[in-house]
């Protein structure tokens, strides 16, 4: 509401100067003072006198009467009938579109200049004519406007859902599709306010619209311009009140549509603090990493120490290992900043084995894959962890240390992604062949010709058929599964040793998504030495794929291990919850968690997942739990692990 | 078997004309073909098949939301068809719908409240006085806090949306609901809370529902009956249990064996079927599963198999219909 207080106001002032005009202490708005025309300003006439003597400002403030009145009478009637129509033929379509909305596009045809001078030459000129004319041109426009709202509106499931209810059409119509048109009709409105003004002032220059004596700005535009050499300063005023009218109803209308719209979050301070502060940190927080991934040597340290830490067995060296993973918003000045979104997660994926990251909407899953490969979101940061990575040259590095360009020498190479949108993942405009061989080019010396030829090979790899003619098509033009094929190929057309799969098969039918999952499976077999880190919400899914399982609740890491020991003996009891709601077993009810998951803001002190848990005691609300490993390999971050079945 | 049916769809079909190129001849592209089904007092009916088999176009047509080319709706016995206007909406009162995406059926303008008391106030369920308390009751019954009724939808997270949801269609006091994909959307734990709604409510109420999903687990764990279609037809119907537990159609086999489960168990690649769902617009001739059946025959391709009785009410469309094949053990 804050945002309408100048628009509004300085609309008040117009009006009421417009209103209160003739109660006003004002200059006769008719009285002629020929010895003084076009006197400059005095104290009697603050603007000064025209042609004829007369007080400028008061004819300006009469003015207004003339020019307000007719543009907003004829912007409100316009819309009022614009808005009926288009409603109703955007609603009811057929045979009340066609008497509704076309049959007012029949308007359009008409130049709209020509029109008005129609309307005005029938009727003769004056103030009713005029609003008249106006309201038949702009009828046509917020029909068509609020017709093409309405089309989008009701095909939306709330209006179906008012249908299914039996609410009569016309309240449907009313209530549901009214309020969710009126941003473009509030949009449109302010537009039309504003051209009506000028093509009044144009129509009443022409001596076509009002009638002189009465004031306009228009006839004073008119009346000025002859005498523009002797006093030029007549034409700046009108102008001057036409524009700042116009602009003040263009900001008026954008404020009202961002108030109107319930779904607006509150955003602390201006955009200019706002977009400073999310660029301008990142050097100063890399700085703040470097000391912690010293060089090479650092990091290979760091990955020694997660080695052993995790269990004493000889194994081969780890592929990615995050340490303590923090991310946070970063937006200096602005609301919440320093909230942590990821807190102190710590995972470590060997070569060739697949990490399954599991958790809920907002839990942290997603961020974590982001972060890894330098993807995070503007307005996030890591602000604190490691993450040491070795490439295939042998050295080692921090990932999340690295820069933009070191993250773009390794992503689509050595490290990449699949996506769950295939669909937005892939360029429309460009074909899919041409996509895969620009990744392949990226990196890699060789010709295009060669490149081209390999993309072929590997569509044909990710087992989608004819691959010589797909190759050739846009990605609109292959179905869903072949779409996420498609992806897939790019993402290992490197033969990447780190493959990150976020969601990629939950926007899948049950029998594609096991296709796609057997084509991950076998492309594994081809690149035995490839980690997958999968992050999915969808506990089956991690059982059919993944050999380790770290599970995800608010931002933490609560529980990691192998997923057949996981499944069959979880020791978090946010795992536990999560196995039992799973439909499968027969079971009359389902383990339904309690609640919802924390906001990023109001976490609980102690146990995040304390609030919905049935084991909590005190101490859990109190303290953070540690971590404990209840078995070789396993980690859990439960106090109360051991009661947990 | 002599009550009535709550509600009963005949040999429902529903096509769009579709013309290939400017001069080409018009074809009809069925999205629901011939699908008879029936619906009784507190029976819950799962319709299950992949995107494009027709099950969401099916639900729309059973709640006269959309016209059927062909086939009738009788609810009670009354054919839907015959009925309009006035009368037409009067009846929509005994049946609602919850939809799939809870972000997108509440109008994300109006209060919560104002959107459960529609209902209330198009069919004059309570007096005007009472409306405010039976809001508060329907929030209360489907789980939420009383301060919803105040709250706009956007303030509330998916699983509590969908709560909403189905307070707004309890609101009209239905005898029957179609809920297409009302878990899809939504969050593991979260899911098992509406699952667990929808299950009580059947329970409690005596609701008769049509729940229209792509996961089988869910629509074994929610439905007495299952109905698995593929490409606008049935290719097999009967009690849950039996088609969940003995698939006899091949399409179900395979459609059980693509759904992962949590029971440790590898992907077998021999199992996955090959291919996608063909066009509805250019369906294979004959059973419209065989391009992707790993048991098709030569036969398979003569003419499409009818919906014929398995045991007593378990019927398959299909001419090899049985338990399942030993893999490799093709005629």
């Amino acid at each position: 509401m804050r945002k309408l207080i100048l628009p509004v106001s300085i609309i008040a002032v117009i009006l009421a100067l417009v209103l209160l005009a003739p109660i006003l202490p004002l200059a006769d708005v008719r009285a002629m003072d020929i010895p003084h025309r076009f006197a400059g300003p005095s104290l009697q006439h603050w603007l000064g006198q025209d042609e004829f003597g007369r007080d400028v400002l008061t004819r300006l403030i009469f003015g207004a009467r003339a020019s307000l009145s007719i543009a907003i009478g004829s912007a409100l009637a316009a819309a009022l009938i614009g808005a009926t129509l288009g409603l109703l033929g955007g609603y009811f379509r057929g045979l009340v579109e066609l008497v509704t909305v076309r049959a007012a596009e029949v308007v359009l045809c008409l130049p709209p200049l020509l029109l008005a001078l129609l309307v005005v030459t029938i009727l003769g000129a004056g103030f009713w004519p005029l609003i008249l004319a106006l309201t038949l041109l702009y009828t046509p426009n917020y029909a068509r406007v609020v017709y093409a709202a309405t089309l989008q509106v009701r095909g939306l499931d709330y209006v179906t859902a008012q249908r299914a209810l039996g609410t009569h059409p016309l309240t449907i119509v009313l209530r549901t599709l009214l309020p969710n048109v009126l941003p473009p009709l509030v949009v449109q409105i302010s537009l039309v306010i504003a051209s009506a003004i000028v093509i009044e002032s144009g129509l009443s220059f022409l001596g076509l619209g009002v009638v002189p004596p009465t004031p306009s700005w228009g006839l004073m535009i008119r009346s000025a311009r002859g005498a523009m050499e002797q006093a030029p300063m007549l034409l700046v005023w009108p102008s001057l009140a036409l524009a700042g009218t116009i602009l003040t109803f263009n900001l008026l209308c954008d404020r009202l549509q961002s108030v109107l719209d319930p779904r607006t979050v509150p955003v602390g301070g201006a955009i200019w603090l706002r977009r400073r502060g999310a660029t301008s940190p990142r050097p100063s927080s890399r700085e703040a990493r470097v000391p912690r991934a010293a060089g090479p040597a650092g990091a290979g340290a760091v990955t020694d120490r997660a080695a052993t830490d995790r269990s004493g067995e000889t194994k081969p060296a780890d592929l990615l290992a995050i340490e303590g993973l923090t991310v946070a918003l970063d937006r200096p000045g602005g609301v919440g900043s320093g909230m942590e979104l990821v807190r102190g997660v710590s995972l470590a994926l060997r070569p060739g084995e697949t990490l399954a990251l599991v958790g809920e909407s907002g839990s942290g899953k997603t961020l974590t894959s982001l972060a890894v490969t330098g993807l995070l979101p503007d307005v996030l940061a890591v602000t604190a962890g490691t993450a040491a990575y070795v490439r295939r040259d042998g050295t080692a590095l921090d990932l999340l240390a690295e820069d933009e360009d070191g993250h773009r020498r390794l992503r689509g190479d050595e490290i990449s992604m699949v996506f769950q949108d295939a669909s937005a993942a892939l360029n429309p405009v460009h074909r899919i062949g041409d996509q895969l061989a620009e990744g392949i080019l990226a990196h890699r010396a060789i010709g295009r010709a060669e490149a081209a030829n390999e993309a072929v090979a590997l569509l044909k790899r990710v087992g989608i058929p004819d691959p010589e003619r797909r190759a050739r098509a846009y990605p609109h033009e292959l179905s869903g599964g072949q779409r996420q094929r498609a992806m897939i190929a790019i993402a290992v057309a490197n033969r990447p040793k780190l493959l990150l799969a976020d969601e990629p098969t939950t926007a899948l039918d049950p029998t594609i998504q096991a296709q796609i999952l057997a084509l991950i499976a076998d492309l594994k077999r081809d690149n035995p030495d490839m980690g997958v880190v999968f992050v999915t919400h969808n506990l089956a899914v991690v059982a059919e794929i993944a050999d380790r399982v770290a599970v995800m609740y608010a931002g933490e890491l609560v529980e990691e291990g192998p997923v057949a020991e996981v499944f069959a003996r979880p020791r978090h009891p946010y795992t536990a919850a999560l196995i039992g709601s799973v439909p499968e077993g027969g079971a009359e009810r389902l383990v339904a968690i309690p609640g919802t998951v924390p906001a990023p803001g109001q976490m609980p002190p102690g146990c995040r997942f304390a609030p919905r848990c049935d084991h909590a005691e005190a101490i859990c609300r109190e303290s953070e739990p540690a971590e404990f490993v209840p078995a070789p390999g396993r980690r859990t971050r439960c106090l109360r692990y051991e009661e947990v079945t | 078997m002599t009550e009535t049916p709550l509600v009963e769809a005949d040999r429902l079909s529903r096509n769009f004309p579709m013309r290939s190129g400017l001069f080409g001849r018009s074809r009809d592209v069925f999205a629901v073909r011939e699908v008879s089904l029936t619906v009784a007092r507190g029976e819950a009916v799962g319709v299950v098949g992949e995107s494009g088999c027709g099950k969401s176009t099916l639900g729309r047509m059973v709640l006269g939301l959309e016209a059927p080319s062909a086939g009738t709706i009788r609810f009670e016995g009354r054919d839907l068809s015959g009925v309009s206007g006035a009368e037409r909406r009067a009846l929509s009162r005994r049946m609602q719908m919850v939809f799939q995406d809870p972000f997108g059926s509440l109008d994300p303008r109006r209060s919560v409240g104002a959107q459960i008391a529609d209902g209330l106030r198009v069919h004059h369920i309570v007096p005007k006085a009472g409306i405010e308390t039976e809001v508060a009751r329907l929030i209360d019954v489907v789980g939420l806090q009383k301060s919803a009724a105040k709250r706009r939808p956007h303030e509330f997270s998916g699983g509590q949306r969908q709560r909403i949801a189905v307070a707004r269609a309890l609101a009209t006091r239905p005898d029957f609901i179609v809920a297409d994909e009302p878990v899809s959307a939504l969050d593991v734990s979260i899911q098992a809370q509406v699952v667990n709604l929808l299950a009580d409510l059947r329970r409690d109420l005596g609701l008769a529902m049509l729940f229209i999903a792509h996961d089988l687990h869910v629509v074994r764990h929610l439905s007495t009956r299952a109905v698995v279609m593929y490409l606008g037809r049935i290719v097999e119907e009967g009690p849950s249990d039996k088609v969940f537990g003995a698939p006899a159609h091949p399409y179900t086999r395979a459609l059980m064996a693509a759904t992962p489960s949590i029971t440790a168990r590898k992907v077998d690649e021999g199992h996955v079927l090959a291919g996608e769902m063909p066009s509805p617009a250019d369906p294979p001739s004959g059973c419209a599963f065989r391009t992707r059946c790993p048991i098709a025959s030569p036969e398979c391709a003569a003419a499409v198999p009818d919906l014929s009785p398995f045991e007593p009410g378990w019927n398959v469309r299909c001419i090899k219909a049985g338990p399942a094949h030993p893999t490799g053990a093709q005629p």
